[in-house]
């Protein structure tokens, strides 16, 4: 296997104490460095975290996944010897197997970003609804059209040190999926994107955001211009 | 009527002058430059209710009191925005203070067992950098 030890597993962890050793142990036997920013749990995600090999960095007051997020990645581009990043999901709806291949081709292509994407193979073990909504969002939005990405809102997204450095995610909340999308097109990263399997288990379901925070998103993207600076 | 252009033209302006400029001194000014010319507005309406009542049928309302009304609801509107917008502000400073005590007491993952024992220390570097 690949030496992957130029790589840092960032993942944002919100009461995620009954997953998130199994996850954080599972991608460790890949991947050597991996930060988990808890997010101001109440559930002992933290002491699960503990033991685990995984670096911890805890928010003293929760933030939301955006601001999880950034921390995450400041603390890893600070690192020596870092290069490659992965935002990686807490609740094991990720693959190990997807980030390796996105990191095989991050390394070999003139891509500074590539993003996961749920619909480029068949998508139906994806619930309908989601499904739905995921393409309407897409289908309305001429930047993800012109940037050929079908899929905003995954959160598995593997990137280089330049991305890393640049990244400023503002909207702490949900929002941050659209921001990153702006921060593509406006500081001309190049994109691609990956074919990915999510597993949609119970668990994940029961803690994934509910398609009502779509209404919170559109709102924080639209209105988000204040807090340019 | 005019009153309608005129109250849907007030909200457009607000709008797009505080999303383009906000937080910065000149808005800051031209808040403060707003307020004083509503309390004096506010005392001519006070004292001189027959003048305030000749400009609300000047553009097209009833009484005076409706056109006050009128400029209460955009006002209130406004209002709401502005504290949108600082409330993500300092939503956003609060944010980066919050990260930078995160960064500040890091842990790094304990070292093997087998290893001597060394105090956790921020910001070690992983054991497994150096495999």
């Amino acid at each position: 296997m690949a030496d992957q030890s130029d790589v840092w597993l960032v993942v944002p962890v919100y009461n995620e104490a009954q997953v998130i050793a199994d996850v954080v142990r599972n991608a460790l036997q890949t991947f050597p460095n991996i930060v988990c920013v808890d997010d101001g749990s109440r559930d002992g995600s933290a002491d699960a975290i503990r033991g685990t090999g995984a670096h911890l960095v805890q928010h003293p007051v929760n933030l939301g996944q955006g601001a999880a997020i950034q921390t995450g990645v400041e603390y890893a581009r600070e690192q020596p010897g870092a290069e490659y990043f992965v935002t990686f999901d807490a609740d094991g709806q990720h693959q190990v197997a997807d980030v390796v291949r996105m990191l095989d081709r991050l390394r070999a292509e003139p891509v500074d970003i590539i993003v996961g994407t749920r619909f480029k193979g068949d998508d139906s073990h994806i619930p309908l609804i989601k499904r739905v909504v995921l393409k309407t969002v897409v289908a309305v939005s001429p930047k993800l059209r012109k940037l050929k990405l079908s899929d905003a809102h995954n959160g598995l997204r593997v990137f280089n040190k330049k991305v890393a450095d640049e990244l400023r995610i503002t909207l702490n909340g949900m929002g941050h999926a659209s921001q990153i999308v702006d921060m593509i097109s406006q500081r001309g990263w190049r994109v691609t994107e990956e074919q990915v399997e999510i597993l949609y288990t119970e668990y994940s379901m029961s803690k994934g955001q509910s398609l009502i925070n779509g209404v919170n998103i559109l709102f924080d993207s639209a209105l988000k211009t204040g807090s340019r600076r | 009527m005019l009153i309608q252009f005129l109250l849907i033209a007030a909200v457009i302006v607000l709008l797009v002058f505080f999303l383009k400029n906000h937080g910065t001194t000149k808005t800051a000014a031209g808040v403060k430059i707003g307020f004083l010319l509503f309390l004096v507005l506010a005392v001519v309406a006070v004292i001189r209710p027959v003048e305030v009542s000749k400009v609300a049928e000047l553009v097209g309302v009833g009484r005076g009191t409706d056109l006050l009304l009128y400029a209460l609801v955009v006002a209130f509107g406004f209002q709401t925005i502005n504290t949108y917008l600082r409330f993500k502000e300092l939503e956003l400073r609060y944010a980066r203070l919050a990260r930078a005590i995160a960064l500040r007491n890091a842990e790094a993952p304990e070292p093997p067992q087998d290893a001597p024992v060394v105090e956790a220390v921020e910001r070690v570097e992983d054991p497994a950098h150096t495999s």
